[in-house]
């Protein structure tokens, strides 16, 4: 009986394997669609925030926002993974339109769920709370961002 | 004293031979009464009851608990967002403890059902009744089915209230969106929904340890064990198809429906993954019941 039921548990392995290793041995966790995720995810926060604190609403595609990411350390290490990336995102203030670089440190998991940390400038997000009409305190949206992306 | 044709006692019936398919319709019916007799027998256990209590106020608590403190639990998704709007706080509740606590609150129910016949060692008493082993255990296996799904219904109803009680302001989506709260409503409940196949899943694997062991505590502690066994795997930076294989996977598919743009493909492979644990292990369960040397030496 035990035999019998380590093969039909070796056989389920098999089957399982072989079902779902069509795909690759890439993580699907890659910097392209990490970037596509934050830099989109950032601009709709970006209008919200500033929303918040009473300021004109820009539309999110007038910032043109582009998010460069890499993963930390030496250049050596494989772009691809979980664990923590550093992402610089670039986009137009509204108004004037010139550009500003916004910092993040970004904790990647693996199922491509990923809290992206505030690292400058400050008057971005640099402060979990921004100040609202009326001295309101309110959460600041680009301090800490959670957002996700398919890695299938 | 004579008795008419038809008025024979339950256990007078002929046992349902291996020949009755499941097509046969006293079959069937035998399946039900099992099933039937199984939930009362789960009624009356304090865990069931521990358990539905917890998902009838777990979230409401968790309510309370968040108004009295301004602190957030900012490492999960949603959780900045819980004094903001309450629909994050069934997202954060589904975040936070969906892949351990949902797994762990079926597979003690699950992991005991066939153990504690062999505990109380009432096999024997009940196959000499007029139920075969096929109706025995897919009443068993229904009953088991039936209350992780009750659980979640009554925790998707409760979580979704407290929510609701909290604060129906938009909530922030995770592609940084404003939800309304109607569409927010909608993916609170869908994203519930879909952590529904991996549960199942989780209720089949401790069917079959339950069933393997023959110890409800080897029954209940093999899936509570491969629960935490696959939040360590997870840390493993494994190929995504790696990923997809672990039963814990599908726990996390929700995230893409709050996306902007939303994306299935997630929950798409962890219904496929599910649906392969599932089909295996109810089918390895039922391999080893069918083949136990009842009453004899073991």
């Amino acid at each position: 009986m035990s035999r019998r039921l380590a093969a039909g548990t070796a056989a389920a392995v098999i089957t399982l394997l072989t079902l779902t290793a069509s795909g690759c041995g890439s993580t699907g966790l890659t910097a392209p669609r990490l970037q596509t995720s934050l830099s989109s995810t950032f601009a709709n926060l970006y209008v919200l925030q500033q929303t918040e604190q009473g300021n004109p609403k820009p539309s999110a595609a007038s910032l043109k926002s582009q998010a460069s990411c890499q993963k930390g350390g030496t250049p050596d290490i494989p772009q691809d993974g979980s664990g923590v990336w550093l992402c610089q995102i670039t986009y137009l203030v509204a108004g004037p339109g010139y550009p500003v670089i916004a910092k993040y440190n970004v904790d990647v998991q693996t199922d491509g769920c990923y809290a992206a940390d505030g690292d400058g400038p400050a008057s971005v997000n640099g402060s979990p709370t921004i100040t609202g009409p009326h001295y309101a305190q309110l959460i600041n949206p680009l301090s800490l961002i959670d957002g996700c992306f398919d890695t299938t | 004293m004579t008795l008419a044709a038809g008025q024979w006692p339950a256990y007078a019936e002929p046992a349902a031979g291996p020949a009755a398919g499941p097509s046969d319709p006293r079959q069937r019916s035998g399946t039900l009464v099992v099933w039937r007799l199984e939930l009362a027998k789960l009624r009356g256990q304090w865990r069931v009851r521990a358990i539905a209590l917890m998902c009838l106020v777990g979230p409401f608590v968790i309510v309370a608990g968040l108004n009295v403190q301004s602190a957030t639990p900012g490492d999960t998704a949603f959780g900045q967002w819980v004094h903001t709007s309450g629909f994050a706080i069934p997202m954060v509740i589904l975040g936070f403890g969906g892949q351990w606590l949902l797994p762990v609150g079926t597979a003690v129910v699950a992991g005991d059902i066939f153990s504690s016949e062999d505990h109380f060692g009432t096999w024997k008493t009940i196959l000499t009744r007029s139920r075969s082993r096929g109706e025995l255990f897919a009443g068993k296996f229904l009953a088991a089915c039936t209350f992780a799904t009750a659980a979640m219904v009554l925790l998707i109803i409760t979580g979704l209230l407290a929510g609701l009680l909290a604060g129906t302001q938009p909530v922030v989506g995770l592609g940084g969106q404003l939800v309304t709260a109607s569409h927010a409503t909608e993916l609170v409940v869908v994203s519930w929904l879909s952590v529904m196949p991996p549960v199942l899943g989780f209720t089949a694997l401790a069917i079959f340890t339950s069933v393997a062991s023959r110890n409800s505590a080897v029954g209940i502690g093999v899936p509570v064990v491969l629960t935490l066994a696959f939040q360590v795997v997870t840390l493993i930076a494994l190929p995504a198809w790696g990923q997809q294989v672990l039963l814990s996977t599908p726990f996390t598919a929700w995230h893409g429906f709050w996306e902007q743009p939303a994306y299935v493909g997630p929950f798409l492979y962890g219904l496929l993954t599910s649906a392969v644990w599932f089909t295996l292990c109810s089918a390895a369960a039922w391999l080893v019941f069918r083949r136990r040397t009842i009453g004899g030496a073991s």
